[in-house]
């Protein structure tokens, strides 16, 4: 307050830096640094992993118990993820908590807005926002140049993947989050647009909805080429629940044994790492085109 | 003979309006057209490549069947819980055996007994151990009165829905994120498309349990004239309700646990059927039983069709359509209560 009331009070025309010194988060909120942050807390993996990918190692002072990458944010103090502990979070004294939007608590920012540590809310929801997010923290952080390698790389990938997935037709894909009852993705999640961007048609896009419990009759009848199973340290889709689909013999994606699996990690973390979850997309549905690289099907 | 006559043509009447809508639906004519085909062909291949076929034998057909199931379950066990407590409002959802089962089948799932909600699993074992738990809670209370006045089993229910609410919700929250997106779901109450082979192993379970239960109409008539009545008659009436309890939890605790938590088909049902058929079980019993299917299938129907693609969890219809007729009872037939 005090510092947005000087910056206010002592005109603009000498505080050229200072406008670019303000801040403009995803929930329209405006934050002013007057310097950047020596102590951040992060509340979710793909914050995390953008914060160390422009080399905020040393800033970074809290992460959530999902923060596993990379090896570095294991040893980060933890401050709980769903539920943060607002004791835990204040007693690391952050000069700024960046959150996604989705985990906002209004108890925890009112008294994130009582101590005066500036809170801002980020939320991707295409692989575009993750590269302005990038930038954003670049500026924050004045780490412009490491955000623009980042970004730069990023986009060169994709742009090569893109290319890739453009000639063959698009494939029809469902996206299996949950097997019994069937729950996949919708319009509205990241997921989706992924899937998109990777040279597929998402079977759901008519559910009107970001996590569509899917009728298997409409499967059936929109008969997707492609399963896709997301799959990581826990198997969130065990073998044994995939092998159950074999019995809609009449699908293209059984018929032809096109089931692929994913990892859920990358797949649900809207961070830097998203080019890798885009790559493994691409190859789960056009393998043709990437030659013989690792398969990520099983027979 | 003729009321269940009439119910039962009323089943088949609505199963084949329920055959034809879905997220295509699909014409009458054809409907029959691929029940002779299969029918012809004296097996059911799924072997072919005609969408309609495989959506209608292997995908509404079985759910239906299901629906059904579970409705005829719902519906014996919430006349045998209402003669045993001599309690109108009694219902495996309200006296929180619906919820001891779901709890029973969280802990199933977390101990990795069955990922799937499906008959194939020891999941159902679970539920009846959780929905007894609940039944041991209520006995003990109803065993206290000589008869249970409607509002301490009300709030007994209360309470234990409350807990067991509160554990489920621990299981939920400690799972990996995928996973408490289809325990939610579940939980809300789900029917999915079992296989033949599930769809038979729990017709299986649930038909010995409900068979029991219909052995025992003579005796739900009398104990529901009350303790000294039976006693007279030579019934040995602490035994026979026992033997009741733990058969309703047995068949509670399957529904549940391939099904989730489908709530009021128990109470509601017993109660538009007795107002036909009267008091006595020997018409009641299989009259609801026929009722609480076909208002599950049709209640389904309308959960598959309402916002197709993306389908609603049938639970949400049941208690949408229960919900007001409890609060209607509570508040205004008083003398139906008493």
């Amino acid at each position: 307050m005090k510092r947005r009331q000087q910056g206010i009070l002592t005109g603009m025309p000498f505080m050229t830096h200072v406008s670019s010194r303000a801040f403009v988060d995803d929930a329209g909120r405006r934050i002013y640094l007057a310097k950047p942050p020596a102590r951040v807390v992060s509340l979710a993996p793909s914050i995390t992993e953008m914060l160390f990918a422009i080399g905020l190692d040393e800033q970074i002072v809290g992460v959530t118990e999902f923060c596993d990458f990379p090896a570095a944010a294991k040893s980060k103090a933890k401050v709980g993820y769903s539920n943060p502990s607002a004791e835990a979070l204040i007693a690391l004294r952050p000069e700024l908590v960046l959150a996604p939007r989705d985990f906002l608590r209004p108890d925890l920012q009112t008294k994130l807005e009582q101590l005066k540590i500036p809170l801002f809310f980020l939320e991707a929801q295409t692989v575009e926002d993750i590269l302005l997010q990038i930038h954003t923290l670049g500026k924050m952080f004045e780490k412009v140049p490491a955000a623009n390698e980042v970004t730069q790389s990023m986009r060169q990938r994709i742009a090569e993947i893109r290319r890739k997935v453009e000639t063959p037709p698009a494939r029809r894909v469902l996206y299996v989050l949950n097997s019994q009852p069937l729950i996949t993705v919708g319009p509205g999640s990241f997921i989706h647009q992924m899937i998109g961007l990777a040279g597929g048609v998402n079977i759901a896009a008519q559910a009107g909805m970001a996590y569509p419990k899917l009728s298997m009759e409409a499967v059936l009848k929109d008969d997707p080429e492609v399963l896709i199973f997301p799959s990581g340290e826990v198997e969130t889709v065990p073998r044994s629940e995939q092998q159950q689909w074999r019995r809609w013999d009449s699908l293209s994606a059984v018929k032809q044994q096109r089931f692929h699996e994913v990892s859920s990690n990358l797949l649900n973390r809207p961070g830097p790492r998203v080019v890798e979850a885009l790559e493994q997309l691409a190859r789960a549905i056009h393998p043709e085109v990437f030659g013989s690289g690792e398969s990520t099907g099983h027979p | 003979m003729t009321t269940l006559g009439i119910l039962a043509l009323t089943a088949i009447a609505v199963s084949f309006v329920c055959l034809h809508f879905g997220a295509q639906p699909i014409a009458y004519g054809e409907i029959l057209r691929v029940f002779v085909d299969a029918v012809s062909r004296k097996e059911i291949n799924s072997g072919t490549s005609d969408v309609a076929t495989t959506i209608l034998l292997h995908v509404r057909l079985p759910r239906m069947l299901l629906g059904f199931l579970v409705g005829c379950s719902l519906a014996t066990v919430g006349v045998a819980l209402q003669a045993l407590l001599r309690n109108p409002l009694a219902d495996p959802y309200v006296l929180g055996v619906s919820s001891g089962a779901a709890l029973g089948a969280a802990v199933g799932v977390l101990l990795g007994a069955g990922t799937t909600f499906l008959a194939e699993t020891a999941l159902p074992a679970y539920g009846f151990a959780g929905g007894l738990l609940a039944l041991v809670v209520v006995y003990r209370m109803a065993a206290s009165y000589e008869q249970l006045p409607i509002h301490s089993l009300l709030l007994t229910g209360v309470i234990l829905n409350a807990i067991f609410s509160a554990l489920i919700m621990f299981i939920t929250s400690i799972l990996e994120p995928n996973r408490s997106y289809g325990m939610m779901a579940w939980l809300m109450g789900t029917l999915t498309a079992p296989t033949y082979g599930g769809l038979a192993g729990l017709a299986v379970y649930l038909s010995i349990g409900l068979f029991l239960l219909f052995s025992q109409m003579r005796v739900l008539n009398i104990l529901a004239l009350g303790e000294d009545s039976a006693r007279t008659l030579g019934i040995d009436t602490e035994k026979a309700k026992r033997f009741i309890f733990v058969l309703t939890a047995l068949v509670t605790g399957a529904v549940v646990s391939v099904s989730g938590m489908i709530g009021f088909i128990g109470m509601v049902v017993p109660h538009a059927v007795r107002l036909v058929t009267g008091a006595d079980h020997r018409l009641l019993l299989p009259a609801s039983a026929l009722v609480g299917g076909t208002f599950l299938m049709g209640a389904d129907t309308i959960a598959r069709t309402l916002i197709s693609p993306a389908e609603i969890p049938v639970g949400i219809i049941t208690a949408l359509a229960g919900g007001p007729f409890f609060v209607y009872l509570l508040l205004w037939r008083k003398d139906r209560l008493a």
